[in-house]
């Protein structure tokens, strides 16, 4: 195997594959999710989720899931390029009393994940938000 | 670089657990002791198991930590693997265990028999034990980071021989020494960097492995045409459906060590299915090359079906 053969394989064909997945120009990820009915609907979804998931809803024991469902759809409605401010805390310091570790973090992605799909929102799109989301496991989990 | 404290973390871990015993434990709910299995990772992330017994797909290591346990615990499986080719039938089955999302062990054996040309009824078999340490990066949390999750991993084989030889008219030949190869052990070393680019629902994974195993070891170590290890490339490239369900492509440059084997790179297109965390299935199209052709006089791509079936938490 010569190197220009590893090139090609190594960096070329990733590269060429990649390009495949660019967005769909102009449209933001919050419009194309369906915007704020799609969004909201999915939070609802979620926070049944995960107040039905024995591994993390004692974790929400003493949350106000009003508020919780407002924050998140903010946060998300911001992060996906949609017309919101996002008016909570950060996320180290609002996570930091849970001691969430990893499980209990990918249980509320999971929880999520799921709650996308029950608002209609489709994998791939459900992913482009996970993208979004996924680097606050630095942040979130502190266990 | 962190890596070199965990192994000791690791020891101290168990050592506290064990020390304080049963009656400390008994106070922690499971997910607070790392000897409890949390089974927390996302599906289809604890991978499937390559013909090496590595967490990956069916013939690439991914850099991933096999298992479904956490950074924060551990995970195991068992894995049956058959792969019905032409002329060949490849079985493989093994273990592994994956710890603190940082350490992989894998046990495997394969069982290579050939079903077709004159040499039907052949068989050769061989033992691999595996170890893969994650050195950097997280595969999926980290995609704010072009950085890939990067593994290093080490994998010692040893070809347990040649049966029922004298039922193909070819009695004494007991080992792939006698086809000319240099060694019936060797040890493969390889670097893997997985990226899964959750924004286009990709998974894209690259190896250079350092080897001289003959179709994967089972035609032994170095040959005739080459003592020494070379390093070849590997990839896979899957396309991530749903939560569970992924389909892929593979890639696996083989040396060419053999005279008495035509040997070519495998490939393979993969559909990969995670049930539950505690069961997956992947199916595939595979093609290994031609095999033996020199001797089966049969010069024809070993292309069939390969099946795989993985158990664990």
């Amino acid at each position: 195997m010569n190197a220009c053969g590893l090139f090609i394989r190594l960096v070329a064909v990733p590269s060429l594959l990649l390009m495949g997945g660019v967005a769909h120009a102009g449209k933001t990820l919050y419009e194309a999710m369906g915007g704020e009915t799609v969004l909201r609907s999915a939070v609802a979804h979620f926070a049944d989720n995960v107040v039905a998931d024995d591994r993390i809803n004692f974790t929400f024991a003493e949350a106000n899931m009003d508020k919780f469902r407002q924050l998140l759809f903010e946060q998300f409605c911001n992060l996906s390029g949609g017309p919101c401010q996002y008016t909570g805390r950060d996320m180290r310091s609002s996570h930091v009393k849970l001691h969430i570790n990893n499980a209990e973090f990918n249980a509320l992605a999971e929880d999520l994940y799921i709650g996308l799909g029950q608002a209609g929102v489709p994998y791939r799109l459900q992913n482009k938000l996970m993208a979004l989301l996924a680097p606050m496991q630095h942040e979130i989990v502190t266990k | 670089m962190r890596l070199p404290r965990l192994p000791v973390g690791l020891v101290v871990f168990v050592l506290c657990n064990v020390l304080c015993g049963h009656a400390a434990l008994a106070q922690l709910a499971p997910y607070e002791s790392v000897l409890a299995p949390d089974s927390g990772k996302l599906p289809l992330t604890a991978g499937f198991n390559d013909v090496d017994g590595a967490g990956g797909a069916g013939l690439v290591p991914w850099a991933l930590i096999t298992g479904y346990g956490t950074a924060d615990s551990w995970g195991a499986n068992a894995h049956y693997t058959a792969v019905q080719l032409r002329d060949f039938r490849l079985r493989s089955y093994g273990v592994a265990v994956g710890a603190l999302d940082r350490i992989e062990i894998s046990a495997t054996r394969d069982v290579f028999d050939v079903t077709g040309t004159a040499l039907n009824g052949l068989s050769v078999a061989q033992h691999i034990y595996g170890l893969k340490v994650r050195v950097y990066g997280d595969a999926v949390y980290d995609q704010d980071s072009w950085a890939p999750q990067t593994a290093v991993g080490v994998e010692y084989k040893k070809n347990s021989g040649i049966s029922d030889s004298a039922a193909v008219g070819l009695p004494g030949l007991v080992s792939p020494t006698q086809l000319g190869a240099a060694s019936d052990t060797g040890t493969d070393w390889y670097v893997s960097a997985t990226k899964v680019y959750l924004a286009q629902s990709l998974l894209v994974n690259a190896v250079l492995r350092y080897t001289k195993a003959n179709e994967f070891g089972l035609l032994g170590f170095g040959g005739d045409r080459s003592r020494n290890r070379s390093v070849e490339f590997e990839a896979t490239v899957a396309y991530i459906l749903t939560r569970k369900f992924a389909v892929g492509v593979e890639y696996r440059d083989k040396p060419h060590n053999l005279g008495v084997d035509n040997e070519r790179a495998a490939w393979d297109a993969f559909a990969a299915w995670t049930i539950s965390r505690n069961i997956s299935i992947v199916g595939a199209f595979v093609s290994l090359g031609s095999i033996l052709a020199p001797v089966t006089q049969q010069s024809r791509d070993q292309n069939g079906a390969y099946l795989s079936l993985q158990v664990g938490f």
